[in-house]
């Protein structure tokens, strides 16, 4: 399989069809990857791929990381299936076009969960939350694929993938809180879930703004509440479900359960998807006559 | 001819964040009529219901108020043909992620109050007052999400005073 997208690769790169390729690489230990920069076409052979490429990588396609002013004018990326999910939905927000990014898809079957769970193979100890009910191992926007590519059915609703969601919705509104609250505590607010996030855009993040101050800058239970509050809402809608949040949290503070949850949230009331379609906008930006307005007096 | 004033223990701060061309003028309206309703409600007038960002929420809550209001348009009488669907959209949203995250979502209130709805903005503003009040004073807000350092200067100014 991954001698079929090096070839490719090669192809792109020789023929100068692209200027870059975007990939992963044997990283600084066994259990680990790393996100690689392909410019020359001897280079491909470095390209892996196995259950250890966890990272995310439509962040280097956001337009707010420097690498897309490096005069690379199309990039070619390798992409499981979450990953093209969040670069379709990337170019349904205009934040890409279609044409500058070449997909070279891969048949993903789950990623481990974290770097550290690695024994040398993918069992269900170690496969990640989001791996179960993925309905994009096969993935549904490439430009190329190797072998044939198989029909999916993709059009059952979104499924919460972390029984932490169902099980916070049964507790009592203050036990909830509670949960939230000892959570929190940890965070220190290095905002390595916005920066890890393939759909936070904004040039100036609303949280580094200072007149006004929206958000309180320190790490205290205001600052800390008003921050994840903040970023769920910014995500409503357009999360695609990488899980990257969680992942990159240095406190294992689980704030794609919030994600999830909102997700959850607009299937029900939106029947909503992202990451499935390059046209549709997302539910926040537009509107129907017919609206649910049950909490509206 | 005014309401029997009455004494409560409490008094709850309600922030209302209402439209310029409907909710704001039906409250005018109910102003100039010599309309009564409660005066803990504070009004803040922006362009459109669709202008209200789930920040000022947030915010409104930070700053310790225990209710917040938001009115606009009803649906179809937008000054701006659409604010008021998008309003709705973020506020369906908004609503179930404040519930997710634990804090009690019976102290937002969404309305939709036309110009020539005075008798309703006081309805609904009486009636929202005193399920806040029986609420009492938000305890999430005022007790747990704070900054201490602001606690601490105003203990510090209590007791020089």
């Amino acid at each position: 399989m991954i001698e079929e997208i090096r070839n490719q690769a090669r192809q792109l790169l020789e023929n100068g069809e692209v200027d870059v390729v975007i990939g992963y690489a044997e990283g600084s230990d066994p259990s680990r990857t790393t996100p690689i920069f392909v410019r020359k076409a001897e280079d491909v052979e470095k390209l892996i791929y196995d259950p250890r490429c966890i990272n995310s990588l439509p962040i280097y396609l956001n337009k707010r990381h420097e690498y897309t002013r490096k005069g690379w004018k199309k990039s070619a990326i390798i992409g499981k299936g979450c990953d093209i999910r969040a670069i379709v939905q990337l170019i349904a927000e205009n934040q890409l076009k279609r044409d500058e990014v070449y997909i070279l898809g891969v048949p993903c079957e789950g990623v481990v969960s974290h770097p550290d769970k690695w024994d040398g193979s993918l069992h269900d100890g170690n496969r990640a939350s989001k791996c179960t009910g993925c309905d994009v191992m096969t993935p549904h926007e490439t430009d190329f694929f190797p072998g044939e590519k198989p029909e999916v059915d993709r059009s059952k609703p979104y499924e919460v993938t972390s029984p932490k969601v169902a099980n916070l919705m049964e507790l009592e509104l203050d036990k909830r809180f509670a949960f939230w609250r000892t959570d929190f505590d940890r965070c220190f607010k290095c905002y390595a879930c916005r920066e890890v996030c393939p759909h936070c855009s904004c040039n100036v993040c609303i949280t580094d703004e200072t007149t006004p101050s929206w958000i309180d800058p320190a790490a205290h239970k205001k600052g800390i509440f008003s921050w994840h509050l903040t970023r769920a809402m910014h995500l409503v809608g357009r999360c695609t479900g990488c899980g990257e949040c969680t992942r990159a949290c240095p406190m294992d503070i689980q704030v794609d359960l919030f994600n999830q949850r909102m997700k959850e949230v607009v299937q029900e009331s939106y029947s909503y998807k992202p990451g499935y379609s390059l046209e549709d906008k997302h539910p926040l930006i537009t509107y129907k006559v017919d609206d649910r307005e049950d909490f509206i007096k | 001819m005014g309401k029997k004033i009455e004494i409560h223990d409490f008094e709850p701060k309600i922030m209302a964040f209402v439209c310029k061309w409907c909710t704001y003028s039906g409250a005018d309206l109910a102003g100039t009529s010599r309309m009564d309703y409660s005066p803990n409600v504070r009004m803040i007038r922006l362009p459109c219901s669709g202008r209200i960002d789930p920040q000022f929420m947030i915010k409104a809550f930070e700053q310790g108020a225990d209710g917040v209001f938001v009115s606009g348009c009803h649906p179809g009488d937008c000054h701006y043909n659409e604010g008021n669907y998008y309003a709705r959209r973020r506020n369906t949203t908004f609503r179930q992620l404040l519930d997710f995250n634990g804090i009690d979502i019976e102290r937002i209130e969404f309305s939709w109050i036309s110009a020539a709805e005075a008798i309703k903005w006081t309805e609904v503003i009486d009636a929202f007052t005193d399920k806040v009040r029986e609420l009492g004073r938000h305890p999430q807000y005022n007790d747990d999400i704070v900054d201490p350092y602001a606690q601490f200067l105003v203990q510090k100014k209590q007791e020089s005073a």
